[in-house]
């Protein structure tokens, strides 16, 4: 074997792998997508229509939700494709300190009794940025615009106070269609389109 | 004359089929069998045993696990293959380097 043939092999292998990884937190966004727009919905009914303030409650329903439906995507998809690819496990830690990070800030302005003013935005906007930096990892550039227009639409949310803020459940979940069921949608399509070209 | 003078090769990585799947690796978090056959396009049985030889010389990691029905194989790149990666294709880049000058030079020789 030569250099030139050596030097071969690793820019072709390295070309091929690449070829293969294209499904960087698809189901991820999905998984999480539908969950988090099935809550903020439904704590908007529960507000508007029976003045019940299900936040508390519903909140759980998310990681419930989400968490085996999270494992069980990543362990089909492992099956199914035999390899775990670097840009996948970032995306994966990425949202899990999103996710952390949502947690923590429903705590901190739950104590500090800024609940209601700060939550809903603060929650859209590390939705938007996951969104981007995703779009950033997976060089898919439908995902970083998605997530750019979801954090500037949950900024605008925070103009929502006293009486409005309900409304601001209502921006969020229209958010969370922009930047997880939109993008998730979007990356499908994509690896549908790339694999029938492989 | 110049001053180049080749490097040692690795004996592990200068192999085709480890070669491969050394590459293969050094870009992914983790990759199983059936995957790493395909992708080098090479027999189980070969696979199996070069798999082995980079184990030994502490250049990946194999992980067996029960999946569904079937018995898993996953392998992942450690810190030492990386780096034994990254020296090797150093040197074979610089050794191209060398080489080339040098051929463009014959050329020209024997043109003249």
């Amino acid at each position: 074997m030569t250099t030139t043939d050596e030097l071969d092999i690793i820019t072709r292998i390295r070309g091929e792998v690449m070829s293969r990884n294209d499904n960087t937190g698809v189901n991820l966004f999905l998984v999480w997508g539908y969950p988090t727009l099935a809550v903020f919905l439904l704590e908007f009914a529960s507000l508007m229509l029976w003045n019940a303030n299900l936040c508390m409650f519903l909140w759980a329903g998310i990681p419930l939700v989400g968490a085996p439906l999270m494992a069980y995507f990543l362990r089909k998809d492992y099956e199914r494709t035999g390899h775990r690819t670097l840009d996948q496990n970032t995306a994966l830690m990425m949202w899990l300190f999103i996710g952390g990070a949502s947690c923590f800030s429903g705590f901190t302005t739950g104590f500090a009794g800024v609940y209601e003013q700060c939550y809903c935005p603060l929650q859209g906007i590390l939705i938007g940025i996951g969104c981007f930096l995703t779009g950033v990892i997976s060089r898919f550039r439908p995902m970083k615009v998605c997530g750019i227009i979801g954090s500037v639409i949950s900024f605008g949310s925070f103009f929502l106070q006293g009486d409005l803020w309900p409304w601001q459940l209502l921006v969020i979940a229209i958010v969370t269609v922009i930047s997880l069921i939109i993008p998730g949608h979007l990356s499908r399509k994509n690896v549908k389109t790339m694999n029938s070209k492989l | 004359m110049s001053s180049f003078r080749f490097p040692v090769i690795n004996p592990i990585l200068h192999s085709d089929l480890r070669l491969k799947i050394m590459v293969a690796l050094d870009s992914l978090e983790s990759a199983d069998f059936v995957y790493l056959c395909e992708i080098t396009d090479s027999t189980r049985g070969n696979l199996s045993v070069q798999i082995t030889t980079l184990k030994e010389a502490g250049y990946i990691e194999v992980s067996k696990s029960g999946l569904g029905r079937f018995s898993h194989t996953a392998c992942r790149i450690t810190a030492r293959g990386h780096e034994a990666l990254r020296a090797y294709e150093d040197g074979l880049r610089r050794m191209f380097e060398e080489q080339v000058p040098s051929q463009k030079e014959e050329q020209t020789s024997k043109a003249v």
